[in-house]
């Protein structure tokens, strides 16, 4: 008898400690997102950008989507129109009309983070955009932009930007070499070139060396993104001089007939991927890009 | 004994069995809601808003007044400069749980003129600011008032309840006559003087950065002292207060500014005082220019200025930046082959993509014993033109006077006409 009660007693001990979750995960604030009650510049981002174009437009201020040891101020809300309005003109825009809405709304980066200032490096540089993984692309100093329409626009400002069109145009391209490689002679024409200490090159340096800009030193896909980067920002007149004006020979012993030709041969592997890989006119493209900027900064 | 043991079972079974529970009655989710929603209804809770004063790591003492609503728009004014105590900003804020429950304003406002890295904005180091913040988190809040630290650089922010008069003192621009000390900034003179008790200071203001210069002579020194400031309901108060011999100088108050005059009266200490313009500095850098000068021959570079000859009312006084793509100003020492100087705007090229000279001047600097540079017209490069802002920069730098150069930085110089000092260039090396 004892030892029945025993028993009795253990199982009803045993069942009692059947324990509760130890949390209540019913109720986790912020899960599913920030929430804020929708001005009318979230319903313009929302009607001209994402829903369009299903690409998120993060304005608000986020310390993670950005670099977490640097000081970096939120975007002037009345910034935000005018550069998405850029944005969809020199960027967006001239794809649609070369490569068609399924073509861009396949491939274009997801997300856009803005942010008010630059971000200062160590160095004292400072850095106006940067991008991860061909989904998100962040755009920096956006109180300072200015465009001709704007009062107080000198051509000075048209560096801002430039860059920005330069970042942009920039993480397409790697996109869009991720999705159909570049054509394999393109990696030939500057090999054992490539450096990392390209950070230590100025531009007319790299240029003596084929090179577009010092960035398209470090590596093959960077040369290949920079190539069409600049072509686009630039216009056909802008990167001809660019090419034209290169003179002297480089430390490395380059020529500058053999500049010209590398930088040359890169334009043409450029133009032919476009339209093998895409379908693309990459001069109408061109044109149509360095038209809308032209209208925006000059 | 067989007892015994039972009991003991039961005892050990009875303890085994003792539940963990939670310190608190609720979850740590329920909580964190709580005191979310519990922030939130205590910023909005003040229909008269908040006065707030934030204390940036750079020093200084900033006052806010902030109206928060339950859209998640602040409205606020500020003392950081004359137009943000003026015309009432509107932005975004938010709650947001993060490590803590955090209160973040996520759109520009008056409060990220503080921390933007740009030093332009606010007289602070690049890539810096002021190290102040713009995301919070809730140290403890009250009926009347709420303190809040900083996420990144712990500013201090502290909220006390306004009340209608708080507002008024803004809306009817009360902050606006103690800010009115920085009307000396309109003072014509390039130099500026405090005369306090019989002594004389010459002082340099930076309004955004809250930071005064005092320079006076004592004993044949020229002595200098340096410290930030801050407004408060009663004037400017000095973060130290300045000592020479047996003048202490704490705060300045009672601003009067006379326009026609370019005069502010003030008082301190029971004295009353006076700032207005000088035509020359206190004591002259007497090896300025030829440091300048060599600096760019030695850099192998050159001088540039945007935005050309400025006056107190004109930062560019020949409105140069009106020459059709224009970029910018450049003094280059030893630029020709036969080392002579140039003085030329540069323009942006046909392409938009590179800079080039279409003409320049060259001008002879020459060094006189009492620290000044006068140039001379050697000739022109190309075809300068005989009308227009560039002749009137030109003319304007031959004047016979010449300038007086002072050092604002390691690579940067102010040219100031030594006829007046009320005409002067910012140069920065191109470097």
């Amino acid at each position: 008898m004892k030892q029945f009660l025993v028993i009795v007693v253990l199982l009803l001990t045993l069942a009692s400690c059947d324990r509760e979750d130890p949390l209540n995960v019913d109720d986790i604030p912020g899960l599913g997102g920030d929430t804020w009650v929708k001005s009318d510049l979230d319903h313009w981002l929302f009607d001209s950008i994402t829903q369009p174009y299903n690409i998120a437009v993060k304005y608000k201020w986020d310390q993670f989507e950005l670099e977490i040891n640097k000081t970096i101020v939120p975007p002037k809300e009345e910034k935000i129109i005018p550069v998405m309005r850029t944005i969809k003109k020199v960027w967006i825009d001239p794809y649609l009309a070369e490569g068609g809405k399924v073509f861009f709304n396949k491939y274009s980066p997801k997300f856009f983070v803005l942010a008010g200032s630059a971000s200062w490096n160590l160095d004292g540089s400072i850095t106006l955009g940067t991008a991860e993984g061909g989904r998100k692309v962040v755009i920096y100093q956006l109180n300072e932009y200015l465009n001709k329409t704007m009062p107080g626009y000198t051509p000075k400002d048209s560096a801002v930007a430039k860059q920005m069109f330069h970042v942009i145009e920039h993480e397409f391209a790697h996109i869009l070499d991720q999705n159909i490689r570049r054509p394999i002679e393109f990696d030939a024409v500057s090999a054992g070139f490539y450096t990392a200490d390209w950070i230590n090159t100025w531009d007319a340096e790299a240029r003596r060396d084929g090179f577009i800009t010092a960035y398209a030193l470090s590596k093959n896909s960077e040369d290949f993104a920079e190539m069409i980067s600049i072509m686009l920002i630039e216009g056909k007149s802008g990167f001809d001089h660019i090419v034209n004006s290169i003179t002297g020979t480089s430390i490395r012993g380059t020529t500058p007939e053999v500049a010209k030709e590398r930088l040359r041969q890169k334009e043409a592997l450029v133009v032919n991927y476009f339209k093998k890989a895409w379908d693309i006119d990459f001069y109408s493209l061109q044109s149509r890009k360095r038209a809308a900027i032209v209208s925006e900064l000059y | 004994m067989k007892n015994k043991l039972f009991i003991l079972l039961l005892i050990v079974f009875a303890l085994s069995c003792k539940k963990e529970e939670y310190v608190f009655d609720q979850s740590p989710d329920q909580r964190l809601n709580e005191a979310l929603t519990k922030y939130q209804a205590a910023l909005t809770s003040s229909p008269t808003g908040w006065k707030a004063t934030v204390e940036p790591r750079a020093g200084g003492v900033y006052h806010y007044y902030f109206q928060f609503n339950s859209e998640n728009r602040v409205f606020m004014f500020s003392d950081f400069d004359t137009t943000t105590a003026r015309i009432r900003g509107e932005s975004s804020y938010r709650l947001k749980a993060l490590q803590q429950p955090s209160l973040i304003f996520d759109t520009y406002s008056y409060l990220h003129l503080l921390a933007d890295p740009d030093a332009a904005v606010n007289g602070g180091s690049y890539g810096e600011g002021l190290s102040s913040d713009f995301e919070f988190t809730f140290e403890n809040a009250s009926e009347d008032s709420i303190v809040l630290t900083g996420r990144v650089n712990r500013t201090k922010l502290k909220l006390e309840k306004g009340t209608q008069a708080d507002l008024d003192a803004w809306q009817n621009g009360v902050w606006l006559s103690i800010l009115s000390f920085l009307n000396i900034q309109k003072i014509e003179h390039y130099f500026r003087r405090l005369t306090l008790g019989g002594n004389t200071y010459e002082i340099a203001v930076d309004p955004v950065g809250r930071i005064i210069r005092f320079q006076w002579v004592s004993g044949g020194i020229l002595q200098t002292f340096t410290t930030g400031f801050s407004f408060s309901s009663n004037g400017v108060v000095l973060d130290s207060p300045l000592v020479n011999g047996s003048q202490t100088i704490e705060t300045l108050s009672d601003f009067s500014w006379n326009q026609v005059a370019q005069t502010l009266q003030l008082s301190s200490g029971g004295l009353n005082g006076s700032i207005t313009g000088a035509a020359a500095p206190l004591r002259v850098d007497l090896q300025a220019p030829q440091r300048w000068w060599q600096q760019a021959v030695t850099a192998d570079s050159y001088w540039f200025s945007p935005q050309g000859f400025s006056t107190t009312g004109a930062t560019d006084l020949f409105d140069i930046r009106s020459l059709d793509r224009y970029y910018y100003f450049i003094y280059w020492p030893g630029f020709s082959v036969d080392s002579d100087d140039l003085f030329a705007p540069i323009f942006l090229n046909e392409t938009n993509d590179g800079l080039e000279l279409q003409y320049g001047a060259a001008p002879e600097p020459g060094f006189t014993g009492d620290g000044k540079v006068i140039f001379d017209y050697l000739g022109m490069y190309g075809s300068y033109p005989s009308s227009g802002p560039a002749l009137q920069s030109l003319q304007q730098l031959l004047i016979p006077e010449g300038y007086y150069l002072v050092q604002t930085g390691a690579a940067t110089y102010d040219m100031v006409s030594a006829k007046d000092a009320k005409t002067w260039i910012s140069w920065r090396l191109a470097q």
